[in-house]
């Protein structure tokens, strides 16, 4: 059995409508309407031990509600999740020994107290033997640098310091799960880079299953094998990061330099996407032309001074998947791999 | 079991800790006790006037009740888990105690346990015993008395605790709580006795109080410190705390309980 069980998993949310002006605000006093709004439509997905999963969509799309209930906060509305045998919102103490999490936009520290205090809380929380305690605050400070603020009160630290430290604070009793709820949100790139090699280390040489929201896709380029793509509570696609640039990347970019300013450009087959100056991107099919093919259907009509080629990026793969509605079923054979 | 006791009380060392780090919050609520024990002190002084006993209290035990009561209102103020609550299910931060080994209520508990602790040794403590010192209040005359009137005390604390966290619960259903918040602090202000002992209440009133949790809080404590409950009187009273701090007690897991598995997080 997988460390992860979800099998059609479901969140209805129940929320009151707010009736316009005085009369519709008193009305609504003494009789409320309710709508429902489903965040979570029958999800079902399988991870196992060790995995690095990237939990994608865009917002709304129900991923913070799918975690907050692997984590046991929120009660499912109906389905069925096991992590590691256990069912969370029932067992959420036993759960809670078993789950790492951090929250991006919250913090688990005590806002008051120096970044110590928190840490020394949570051994006491999660009763961490004082060995344990010290081999992991003296890992996680070799790759975190937490040595530099431990003595700051949580208040006084950047957003790159607080990551950091909710971070360690997430992992300090050892958990098999680390749930990371856009654990790089509003991080600059030496801090983006430095959680990444951080979760990295973590997965490989401890072996903690990673699941991990986020909408930074070098986050999941870098991190993830594995991505599970949802959109309006529902699974898009669950697979290999790889296997979507293949099949859904048959889009190339063509980066031209034209010697001088061409108003009039134009070429079957392709569009225009952007420009800036001289240079024009030019996006193609690469299954109906070959980027040679058009190099030199381009050259013999302009002069170029210089060309490039881009891959697809999973960023606009992924952008391309929610504006044109594709369904991912009839683009890919194996849509889900349950 | 000693681990869990100790793993509690490190919250109740950290939030002590934490009260250090607000000394200014610790001066205006002092400010602000000395200000209300002015007002009902000059206010029972302007009702005696010119009358040695009302009903048979004495001006001097009225005022060592209203001193004792003030004090005791100075250490609850200390704690404030309706306010926390709300604050924690407002700002969506009430997800983090539900991914805890811990039970929540009791760990407020324990943390509110260290800040009034704080409180206590930081202010009210020392300036109690000045104002003591100055107004020469009835004060208990034995060690037992002193035992039983803190042990009335204590359970008077855990009484309003149950009851405002119970209340400070329904955030989980309301998010806007004014109103019931007002319903509570009203209900506390009136029926505990806090500043009107229950002996001066019309008698329909004194009945109603009688049947309700809060005379247990400040009411009972208080007249066992002045010595207006006595004897054979103090047992009932205290059998009655106990029953409601069982039954306030059980409100709040029962609530709790129900909360938990309705719980929605404010801001994603």
């Amino acid at each position: 059995m997988s460390l992860i069980e979800v099998r059609h998993l479901c969140k209805e949310f129940k929320i009151a409508k707010r009736q316009e002006g005085l009369t519709g605000a008193l009305r609504s006093l003494f009789h409320r309407q309710y709508t429902t709004k489903i965040a979570v439509n029958d999800i079902s997905f399988s991870i196992g031990t060790g995995e690095m999963v990237g939990y994608i969509g865009p917002n709304g799309a129900g991923k913070s509600t799918t975690i907050k209930m692997l984590t046991g906060i929120l009660v499912p509305s109906s389905g069925e999740i096991r992590v590691n045998g256990l069912i969370p919102y029932k067992e959420r103490r036993r759960n809670a020994r078993q789950i790492g999490v951090v929250f991006g936009q919250r913090t688990q520290l005590w806002w008051d107290l120096p970044t110590i205090e928190s840490f020394e809380l949570l051994k006491q929380i999660f009763q961490i033997p004082p060995d344990r305690y010290r081999q992991n605050m003296a890992l996680f400070n070799e790759i975190l640098d937490l040595d530099e603020f431990l003595q700051t009160p949580v208040r006084q630290l950047s957003l790159g310091q607080r990551m950091r430290a909710d971070i360690a604070a997430a992992l300090l009793h050892d958990p098999k799960i680390l749930f990371l709820d856009e654990p790089t949100i509003g991080l600059d790139v030496v801090a983006k880079e430095r959680m990444r090699s951080f979760i990295r280390e973590i997965n490989k040489n401890r072996g903690v299953t990673v699941i991990l929201t986020t909408h930074d896709m070098s986050d999941i380029e870098k991190l993830c094998q594995r991505m599970i793509l949802i959109d309006k509570g529902q699974v898009m696609y669950d697979g290999e990061l790889t296997k979507i640039k293949e099949t859904f990347g048959k889009t190339r970019i063509l980066i031209v330099d034209f010697e001088e300013n061409i108003d009039d450009f134009s070429l079957d087959g392709v569009e225009v996407i952007k420009q800036e100056g001289n240079r024009r991107w030019l996006k193609f099919n690469r299954e109906v032309h070959t980027a040679s093919q058009l190099i030199s259907q381009i050259s013999e009509k302009y002069e170029i001074k210089d060309i490039s080629i881009q891959d697809p990026e999973i960023e606009v793969l992924i952008r391309n998947i929610y504006e044109h509605n594709y369904t991912l079923d009839q683009v890919f054979t194996d849509k889900t791999r349950i | 079991m000693m681990k869990t006791f100790k793993m509690y009380l490190e919250f109740t060392r950290k939030s002590f800790q934490r009260s250090a780090a607000y000394r200014v919050d610790s001066w205006s609520r002092i400010i602000g006790n000395i200000m209300s024990l002015g007002i009902w002190g000059c206010i029972w002084f302007a009702l005696y006037h010119g009358h040695d006993s009302v009903e048979n209290i004495s001006f001097q035990s009225m005022l060592s009740y209203i001193l004792i009561s003030m004090a005791l209102q100075g250490i609850h103020n200390a704690g404030t888990p309706l306010w926390e609550i709300q604050y924690r299910v407002r700002t969506g931060d009430i997800a983090f105690e539900m991914l805890r080994p811990y039970d929540y209520p009791l760990r407020m508990l324990f943390t509110d346990l260290g800040s009034i602790s704080f409180h206590f040794v930081t202010a009210i403590l020392p300036l109690y015993i000045v104002i003591f010192a100055l107004f020469q209040p009835d004060i208990p005359l034995s060690a037992s008395q002193w035992g039983l009137f803190i042990l009335s005390a204590a359970l008077g604390y855990l009484i309003r605790y149950s009851l405002e966290l119970t209340f400070g619960l329904f955030t989980f259903w309301l998010i806007e709580t004014g109103g019931v918040e007002d319903v509570f602090y009203f209900s506390i202000s009136l029926f505990s006795g806090s500043v009107v002992p229950l002996w001066f209440f019309p008698d329909w009133l004194e009945r109603l109080a009688s049947l309700l949790p809060f005379q247990g809080i400040y009411f009972i404590p208080n007249a066992i410190f002045i010595g207006e409950l006595s004897g054979q009187e103090i047992w009932p009273a205290l059998l009655n705390q106990v029953i409601w701090l069982i039954i306030c007690y059980g409100l709040l897991r029962f609530v709790w309980n129900k909360a938990s598995m309705k719980i929605v997080v404010q801001g994603g």
